[in-house]
């Protein structure tokens, strides 16, 4: 009986050998006359539906001109580059997958999330002939001051976005009292909280903003039962609309509201605001509006100045202006923001592109 | 000392029992003698009937250079079957080895179901693992944690110990290490977290992060080691619990006393710059010191021997594996076997307390929060695929480690496999190597295998 086992095992093995025979064309090496780009996530990895989810849609568009699904057009011309991703599930995977990258002679290495950028300081600096680029994150030279040159920093404004959505739930807002979810307590994030408040204050000034955090460690990202909690307790303290910059953690929220359930008219009572990439379908008929982050667009064309032999270190500041960030209206929520809500968000917009309104930036500061 | 048991009238060497092992009575008081410090053997045992009924040796204590424990009173002990040391050698990696290339041949299946093509993925696992200097000099990098956890639990296993929390002990290690780094040594200028007591020079202060590591790593491991001593409480309970406390309780120092302010990244201020352990590559021709190789992986091989020469060369070391062939044996042979527990636990905490040393005084330069990408779990089937031997677990933790750095490649470089196919292949071997009685059996026909070793 145990020799079976034995030779069930030579089995396998001859399987294996035999396999070589129709070696798909899975593997393949890559070809070094394209541009080649090695894209490494943060912890939530690709389907995130959120910030990691519009990176990878933006290095799927360069390479095939089409949205990760395969079958939807993104709208742009495909640039003719190999992608590869690592999607490093903790937080030391980061450093060996950007290395491993950088060590077969990348032309860039994307690098998703402002965690990556001690890491990304030190890969930069090892391999000076590499492009670099880092969403949310700022690398500097040694001197603590001088951009790297071979770094783009993808940065955004998010605070003027996180305005134009406060505008939407102040004017929204019928208990003059909304909700703030940060994830982890950090400067970014106070970001949008700064610009979400001062938005809120300027629709109705008699607004209230209540404003929570998850938590102080990377798990704040990821804990949705905490978000729920928070939720809850936001709006048993009363407020009807919760903008949630939490990563997983905000999906929380979205059940919280839904929870609340709909008044006899069938609107729903109590309003999320989804974050990032468009969350609208998330939960149609409760979520609000989303602050979008155009990830996406950056890190597309990043890829396109790499191909054009354009590439430029330094800051790459996403603002309104460029369309970097905003609010989404579409199918499954222009029933829920009236027509006046959306003209003063314009009006507010190109006030703040014309530089009338000064939006506060809490990270900075 | 010698105690004395009022009923049944046996004697006990060993101060910690105060109870009779027979009956259970209490033992009388201390009486002076000068009869060496045996457990005499009861009537029935006494040696004129010892060949109908052999007892074990009474004078372990004694007993220079270490052997097996055999009965006494045969005329002469029975004769071992003496063997080539190369052929013993050959048995001891035969079965790790078929574990390992099962483990590679079902992990092919699964890659050609996925849809890759096995060759070409074992390729890049194997090759990114060996290119010069990159794929060596991480390797090599990535095995010298695993070496140090899978000694520790290697120690503890030869007491018959299962040190579950080497995890725990290096975190607490790690920060103990960082903590006297960035305490006791002169900080950067501009660095004005934290204020240090002293500004000790290099010299000085990388041998006393080692200590301090080495130290905090046997105190967290000698915890559970003291609890199982004095109340029975189970070592594998208490070594997972002390996991927990060590990550929130480090958790808590890192963000809220040293963390420099304003730092979304959870890890404290940098350690002094004089307390770096220098990168090999400043020795090597052709390595680049940009890879972290360091001095600790020297260390890790110093380690090894220690542990070969402390396990197999010394007393302690032998009343430490009698304790975990047999403790009622070696209690009955003179073992106080309540210090062996305690002793292999803090020995099994100060190594894995050591993979503080190679990631903090070699690598970040400062304490990372949840730095260990599980060293202290793969450490256990490090040691179990290394048979529990310094020379095993070493060869053990370049498997690992070749693993954990080609997976990333394989990650980044197929269409379809994903790093968890290291995971698996981990797991897989880990239950090649449990069943290993599965091989047993058929290789036991070709005459390969006569006697079961312990």
């Amino acid at each position: 009986m145990k020799f079976k086992v034995l030779i069930a095992l030579i089995a396998l093995a001859s399987l294996v050998l035999a396999s070589q025979a129709c070696n798909r064309a899975a593997y393949s090496a890559d070809d070094p006359s394209k541009i080649r780009v090695g894209i490494v996530f943060d912890i939530g990895g690709k389907d995130d539906r959120s910030f990691n989810a519009a990176a990878w849609n933006g290095v799927k568009c360069a390479e095939t001109g089409m949205l990760p699904d395969g079958k939807t057009s993104c709208g742009k011309p495909p640039l003719n580059v190999i992608v590869r991703d690592v999607e490093p599930g903790n937080p030391v995977s980061i450093e060996p997958a950007m290395r491993a990258f950088a060590e077969r002679g990348y032309d860039l290495v994307i690098g998703v999330g402002f965690a990556q950028g001690p890491i990304m300081q030190a890969v930069a600096k090892d391999y000076p002939n590499i492009h670099f680029a880092i969403i949310d994150g700022v690398i500097f030279e040694d001197d603590g001051k001088t951009p790297k040159s071979n770094v783009a920093s993808l940065v955004f404004k998010e605070h003027e976005g996180s305005y134009l959505v406060g505008m939407i739930a102040g004017m929204t807002s019928k208990t003059n009292t909304i909700g703030f979810i940060g994830g982890m307590d950090i400067g970014l994030i106070h970001r949008f909280e700064g610009g979400y408040e001062q938005g809120a204050k300027a629709a109705n000034p008699k607004i209230q903003v209540i404003q929570n955090y998850v938590g102080v460690t990377d798990a704040a990202w990821n804990n949705p039962g905490k978000g729920k909690e928070i939720a809850l307790a936001q709006i048993g303290k009363g407020a009807d609309v919760i903008f949630t910059a939490a990563g997983n953690s905000g999906l929380g929220a979205f059940d919280a509201v839904e929870q609340a359930g709909k008044d006899s008219s069938g609107r729903a009572t109590h309003f999320v605001i989804g974050v990032d990439s468009n969350q609208n379908m998330v939960k149609p008929g409760f979520v609000l509006t989303s602050m979008v982050k155009r990830v996406d667009n950056a890190v597309y064309d990043i890829v396109k100045d790499v191909v054009n032999h354009k590439f430029q270190g330094g800051f790459h500041v996403f603002g309104l202006d460029t369309e970097g960030v905003g609010y989404v209206v579409d199918n499954y929520n222009q029933a829920l923001v009236s027509p006046q809500t959306i003209q003063a968000a314009e009006d507010a917009k190109k006030k703040i592109v014309g530089g009338q309104i000064k939006v506060v930036d809490r990270m900075t500061q | 000392m010698i105690k004395k048991c009022p009923v049944c009238e046996r004697t006990y060497s060993d101060e910690s029992i105060s109870f009779c092992l027979a009956d259970g009575a209490l033992l009388s008081a201390p009486e002076k003698t000068d009869a060496a410090p045996t457990a005499v053997l009861p009537s029935s045992l006494r040696p004129t009937e010892q060949s109908k009924q052999p007892a074990l040796t009474p004078t372990m204590t004694s007993l220079t250079p270490p052997e097996p424990v055999l009965p006494v009173g045969a005329d002469k002990p029975p004769r071992l079957p003496r063997t080539n040391p190369l052929v013993n050698l050959g048995r001891e990696i035969l079965f790790p080895l078929i574990a390992v290339i099962a483990a590679f041949i079902v992990g092919g299946v699964v890659i050609l179901i996925i849809g890759d093509s096995p060759i070409q993925t074992y390729k890049l696992l194997i090759g990114s693992a060996f290119s010069w200097p990159d794929g060596i000099g991480y390797t090599l990098f990535n095995a010298t944690p695993l070496i140090f956890t899978g000694l520790a639990v290697a120690v503890a296993f030869r007491c018959g110990l299962l040190n579950i929390g080497a995890e725990g002990q290096l975190y607490v290690a790690a920060f103990a290490a960082a903590w006297v780094g960035f305490k006791f040594g002169a900080q950067d200028p501009g660095n004005n977290v934290i204020t240090p007591f002293f500004h000790l020079p290099a010299i000085v202060l990388v041998p006393l992060c080692c200590i301090a590591a080495i130290a905090a790593g046997a105190i967290w491991g000698g915890i559970p080691g003291l609890l199982k001593a004095k109340f029975g409480s189970h070592e594998v309970i208490n070594t997972i619990m002390l996991n927990f406390i060590a990550v929130a309780l480090l958790s808590y120092f890192t963000q809220y006393h040293y963390k420099v302010p304003g730092d979304p990244i959870m890890q404290t201020t940098p350690i002094s710059p004089s307390a770096d352990l220098t990168h090999l590559g400043k020795f090597i021709p052709g390595l680049p010191a940009r890879i972290p190789l360091n001095l600790a992986f020297l260390l890790a091989i110093l380690a090894c021997v220690l542990v070969y020469v402390f396990l197999w060369k010394t007393k302690w070391g032998y009343e430490m594996r009698a304790t975990g062939a047999n403790p009622s044996a070696a209690e009955y042979g003179g073992v106080s076997i309540r210090k062996q527990i305690i002793l292999a636990m803090a020995i099994s905490g100060g190594l894995a307390g050591m993979v503080g040393i190679n990631e903090v005084l070699g690598y970040r330069h400062r304490y990372y929060d949840g730095f260990s990408a599980n060293y202290g779990f793969v450490g256990i089937a490090v040691a179990l695929l290394g048979r529990n031997h310094p020379v095993g677990v070493f060869l053990a933790a370049i498997l690992f480690a070749i693993l954990l750095r080609g997976g990333i490649f394989v990650d980044a470089f197929t269409m379809h496999v994903s790093k968890d196919i290291v995971d698996m292949l981990q797991g897989i071997v880990i239950v090649f190597v449990a069943a290993e009685a599965m091989f047993r059996g058929p290789l036991k026909q070709f005459g390969l295998f006569k006697k079961a070793k312990i």
